[in-house]
């Protein structure tokens, strides 16, 4: 079983109700939320259509006195930031995370910008293990770049997030590219997280919407998959070189068959995309990252470790435990099914060299209460 | 061994002549007045390789651009679409992966082809 320092990309925080963001909010979008009158509020985040039967939280994360899961910090810090040597947490918002799935651009920027501060402000400044990502509103990839660019001088906002995908295109196309230019300009990776089609109707899937979450979360992976093939496919990686990717919650077992059908289309198809000058696999190699949630379960262990290992994912994969969510991924659970030589690579060095953490900081033990700012 | 395969006249600008040469069947290419051979098969699948479109390297200085590379004479193959520089047989994603070029040179207004050796040799 794993012992060491652990680094967890993909931990839910939440809020407990609206309250807590509209005051975020500018005046003017304060009254445009809250003024409907008996009418009630406008909704802060993308309706769910697609309802999970056990519902989307461990039965257990729900805090003693009350709140949503994630929401309460104690509870979290109780039921995972001391629950095991855990070093650093990426925050990755709770529905709030699908907030460019709103029809209105505007809106979306504005509670991108209120979800950072909030993020900034309720969270970071209690423990200096949380670090957040930053949410932007890629309906307006402009405005959406504005954002990134004011959390530039901000060490603790470490990546930038899309999610939803608001304009139909996979996320290489070049409207999406100043984003990109941000993020590559103030050295932060973009992170894509899973569900990052459409949140609820349609879902993320590819051939034809689907009936149930069954069949979604299954599919999970396909939206993911689009958007990798786009960032390469448009040359995403040629433009910004410098540029580095992180996959979210789709897993990691299909990379392999992906990138070896990419590679032998790239073979055939080149001349359509001559900006592309090396193999898809090459790109994903240096470009790359990938969370370790949900680990695909093969009949026998070893047929994922050797997926993971003809890539050689294992110098790229992240631990993520996507806390409070039903499916997450236990480290002890995780470190019995993953060798025992990938471990301190998985939970805890990949993460550093992603986000530029100097591990011998990172293993220090300072008490939090002391450093919280 | 040098082997004529026709007058130079007889070689169409940008298309590839099907030619026997010594039991081996090899495209002959004219273009811009250089000459270039190479065996009928692709190493993918052994497709008929010289049936393939040619053109100069398709290439993009970024993402959205398209230009031609006249200078780098580019086959196609029309099975998978596999494209091969025909200067050297290389495969424009990887070096070490080629077709098989052989030599070619023009003496007296005759087309001559080295069957017994290959173009990608440096002593050639």
């Amino acid at each position: 079983m794993y012992s060491g320092p652990v680094i967890d990309g993909d931990v839910h925080h939440a809020r407990n109700n609206d309250a807590e963001l509209i005051e975020y909010l500018s005046r003017g979008w304060r009254e445009y939320v809250t003024g409907r009158g008996r009418a009630g509020m406008v909704p802060l985040t993308v309706q769910d259509g697609m309802p999970n039967p056990h519902g989307f939280m461990r039965a257990n994360t729900y805090p003693e006195g009350g709140g949503e899961p994630g929401a309460d910090y104690p509870t979290l810090r109780a039921q995972l930031l001391d629950a095991s040597d855990l070093r650093r947490a990426i925050l990755t918002f709770g529905d709030d995370s699908h907030l460019a799935g709103h029809h209105n651009p505007y809106f979306a920027n504005e509670l991108a910008r209120a979800c950072n501060d909030w993020s900034i402000e309720r969270w970071l400044t209690r423990d200096p293990r949380l670090a957040s990502s930053i949410m932007v509103g890629s309906q307006m990839p402009e405005v959406a770049a504005a954002e990134v660019r004011r959390h530039a001088t901000n060490p603790r906002m470490v990546q930038v997030m899309l999610v939803d995908n608001p304009l139909g295109y996979g996320f290489g196309h070049p409207i999406f590219h100043p984003i990109y230019e941000a993020a590559e300009e103030t050295g932060r990776p973009v992170a894509i997280h899973g569900g990052a089609g459409g949140w609820a109707n349609p879902s993320s899937t590819g051939g034809g919407s689907v009936n149930t979450y069954f069949e979604a979360h299954t599919l999970w992976p396909q939206a993911i998959q689009t958007h990798l093939v786009s960032f390469i496919a448009h040359g995403v990686f040629e433009k910004y070189p410098r540029l580095r990717l992180v996959l979210i919650e789709g897993g990691s077992a299909w990379i392999p068959s992906l990138l070896w059908r990419f590679d032998t289309e790239y073979k055939g198809l080149r001349r359509e995309v001559p900006w592309v000058k090396r193999l898809p696999s090459e790109y994903f190699a240096e470009h790359v990252w990938v969370s370790s949630q949900p680990l695909e379960i093969s009949p026998k262990r070893d047929q994922v470790i050797e997926l993971i290992r003809s890539m050689q994912l294992e110098d790229k994969l992240i631990y993520a435990s996507d806390y409070p969510h039903w499916d997450a991924d236990e480290i002890d659970y995780l470190s019995t099914r993953l060798p025992t030589e990938w471990h301190s690579r998985v939970f805890f060095d990949n993460a550093c060299r992603l986000y530029g953490w100097k591990p011998e900081e990172l293993k220090k033990r300072v008490p939090v209460e002391e450093r919280v700012t | 061994m040098s082997i004529d395969v026709g007058p130079v006249a007889d070689f169409e600008e940008r298309r590839f002549r099907i030619v026997n040469a010594g039991g081996h069947e090899l495209g002959v290419l004219r273009w811009q007045d250089r000459f270039f051979a190479v065996h009928n098969r692709c190493p993918h699948q052994k497709g008929p390789l010289c049936l393939g479109i040619v053109s100069g390297r398709l290439v993009g200085s970024a993402p959205g651009s398209m230009e031609v590379d006249d200078d780098v004479p580019v086959v196609a193959c029309p099975w998978h679409g596999w494209e091969f520089d025909l200067e050297r047989g290389r495969a424009l994603w990887e070096e070490g992966y080629a077709a098989k070029v052989v030599p070619v040179r023009v003496e007296k207004g005759r087309v001559l082809v080295d069957v017994g050796r290959s173009a990608r040799d440096p002593a050639v």
